[in-house]
């Protein structure tokens, strides 16, 4: 079990903000993570996700607010322990994996008898020994994030740690995520992939244009789009939107380039009235599909837009 | 995890191999070398410049003078454009995030650059061992004016690298302060026997560079002794260890 200063949560940030000339930037942020936590930082691209960060991980002294560590402000005696993966895959190109391992298992302080067990877990083992320039680029992702749980730190800071990742290197960094933080790992996630961080997250905040717009346990945002359903229509021919619109329960019915997108109330027989107005129209239907919203949807309902948008 | 283990037969040995610790130097070094075609050239670059330079005679105040030049050249872009570009690959960002002080991580790529920057110096000067036989006094202050000419080159090429992101704009920056430099270290005119300019020589190693290049190459130099070598090859490889410790905040900071 991971420990720190009595009662103290790994990463604070009190009214933290970092603007840059142009007035552009992030904040104000007030976050807490505790051990065992795992605080996702979503939004899209140009919300302010890298910048706050890049803060939290040291990178960059915030303009204003606080930053507190393990109960320090001294963000020297962070790095001893935490570890951060930026989107960069940048690496001693032409060295192998273990070279590369080994150079920031040294540099962060972990014992040389500490590296075997975390290198035998290690998905990349089988191309360890090849120079990282022939990797692709998921297997970089990998490897940097080799690089950054070995040791055990204690505060875990990824930005868009999915990038580039397959589906077994995706699960992976889901399990691990998930194993780390029950042994007490606090970790912040930046990252618009929703579905990653609905499998990993216990805390959401929300980022568009450097504002917060929510930051709440994900579990409590979930539970605010319960009982809606969200309905995918594929047709052919003209739209049944004013049809589906009547039907009992249907909240908001788009057009998308998927085809027609339903968010409707779940009551008993829905899907059965939403086939009967399709069928009374008499058009050829090509596919539906029935999922529960997530916190992509939870992102539309609090800014009025999408986060891929 | 197993069955992946057994799938890599190397795994073990590796692994044992991968227990040794690994400093940022040694880390960047290894990886100078393994670049083997940007090695060769590199290597084969001043031997390039040197071979007929000292094959066709030409007059030492000047082949010295083009030798100078190559060596500034050498240990400005060797450590300068490497530290842009890793920045540009985000290489110092990772750098920056690590428990290391920035000292150390100015100072330990410093070194890497330097000591590939050396082997080239040392290929040049043994070339010139070799054809021309100078005597060991002068052959050796020199060689170590080298190596202190090339880490006080790369010191300003570091400073440069925390001036700029853009290799391209290091290039200019390392043009626009080493053509001065060199004009007030004598290397194109001459020292004068006294004034500013005969202080300002005293001040920079390429002066005393270019002097031990004309002895080596046969030529008759006003200020040349050895014992004034070697005092100036300590002072400016302290000088540029020191100043290259010193840089490292600045080189990390930027872009943060």
């Amino acid at each position: 079990m991971i420990e720190t200063a009595a009662g103290a949560p790994s990463l604070q940030a009190r009214e933290l903000s970092r603007r840059f000339g142009n007035g552009r930037g992030v904040g104000p942020v007030t976050l807490q993570v505790a051990p065992g936590e795992v605080q996702a930082i979503v939004g899209p691209n140009g919300s302010g996700k890298t910048t706050l960060l890049r803060c939290l991980a040291t990178r960059s002294r915030p303009s204003s607010g606080e930053l507190i560590w393990f109960g320090s402000p001294d963000p020297r005696a962070a790095r001893h322990r935490l570890a951060v993966v930026f989107d960069a895959t940048a690496h001693a190109d032409e060295l192998s994996s273990w070279d590369n391992l080994s150079f920031f298992a040294t540099a962060r302080g972990v014992p040389p008898e500490l590296w075997e067990p975390a290198l035998r877990q290690s998905p990349v083992l089988e191309v360890a020994d090849d120079p990282i320039s022939r990797l692709s680029y998921g297997m970089r992702r990998r490897v940097l994030l080799d690089e950054a749980l070995v040791g055990s730190p204690q505060l875990l800071l990824l930005d868009e740690p999915t990038l580039g990742l397959d589906v077994s290197a995706r699960q992976w960094l889901v399990e691990s995520l998930r194993g780390r933080a029950r042994e007490g790992l606090a970790s912040c996630v930046s990252t618009n992939d929703t579905d990653f961080v609905e499998q990993v997250a216990t805390r959401v905040c929300f980022l568009l244009e450097g504002r917060v717009l929510r930051n709440a346990p994900l579990q409590e945002l979930l539970a605010e789009l319960g009982g809606t359903r969200e309905i995918r229509i594929s047709y052919r021919g003209p739209s049944p939107r004013e049809r589906l619109l009547r039907v009992e329960g249907v909240e908001q019915a788009s057009e998308t380039e998927g085809g027609l997108l339903v968010l409707a109330r779940q009551r008993e027989g829905l899907l059965a009235a939403l086939l009967a107005a399709l069928g009374e129209l008499d058009r050829s239907l090509l596919d539906l599909t029935v999922r529960d919203p997530g916190l992509a949807d939870c992102f539309l309902r609090l800014s009025g837009r999408a986060l891929d948008g | 995890m197993a069955e992946r283990a057994s799938a890599a037969p190397s795994a073990s040995a590796t692994l044992g191999a991968a227990r040794r610790r690994t400093r940022l130097w040694q880390l960047e070094l290894r990886a100078d070398l393994a670049r083997r075609r940007a090695l060769a050239i590199k290597l084969a670059f001043p031997l390039v410049l040197v071979i007929p330079l000292i094959t066709t005679g030409a007059p030492p105040f000047f082949a010295g003078m083009l030798l100078t030049v190559l060596v500034a050249m050498i240990g400005t872009v060797g450590t300068g454009v490497t530290v842009t570009r890793a920045r540009g690959s985000g290489w110092l960002e990772r750098l920056a995030v690590l428990p290391l002080p920035a000292w150390r991580v100015g100072l330990e790529i410093f070194l890497a650059s330097w000591l590939v920057d050396c082997l080239q110096g040392t290929l040049v000067v043994a070339l010139i061992a070799i054809t021309q036989r100078p005597d060991p006094a002068t052959l050796l202050t020199t060689w170590l004016l080298v190596l202190a000419a090339l880490a006080f080159s790369g010191a300003i090429g570091l400073a440069i690298a925390a001036l700029t992101d853009h290799p391209g704009e290091a290039m200019l920056y390392l043009a626009v302060v080493l053509a001065p430099t060199l004009f007030l270290a004598g290397i194109f005119t001459g020292v004068p026997a006294s004034g500013f300019r005969y202080w300002t020589a005293q001040v920079l190693p390429y002066s005393y560079l270019h002097e031990g290049f004309q002895l080596l190459l046969g030529g008759n130099p006003p200020y040349g002794d050895p014992l004034s070598f070697l005092i100036a090859a300590v002072v400016f490889l302290a000088l540029g260890l020191g100043a290259s410790a010193s840089l490292g905040r600045s080189v990390l900071s930027r872009g943060a």
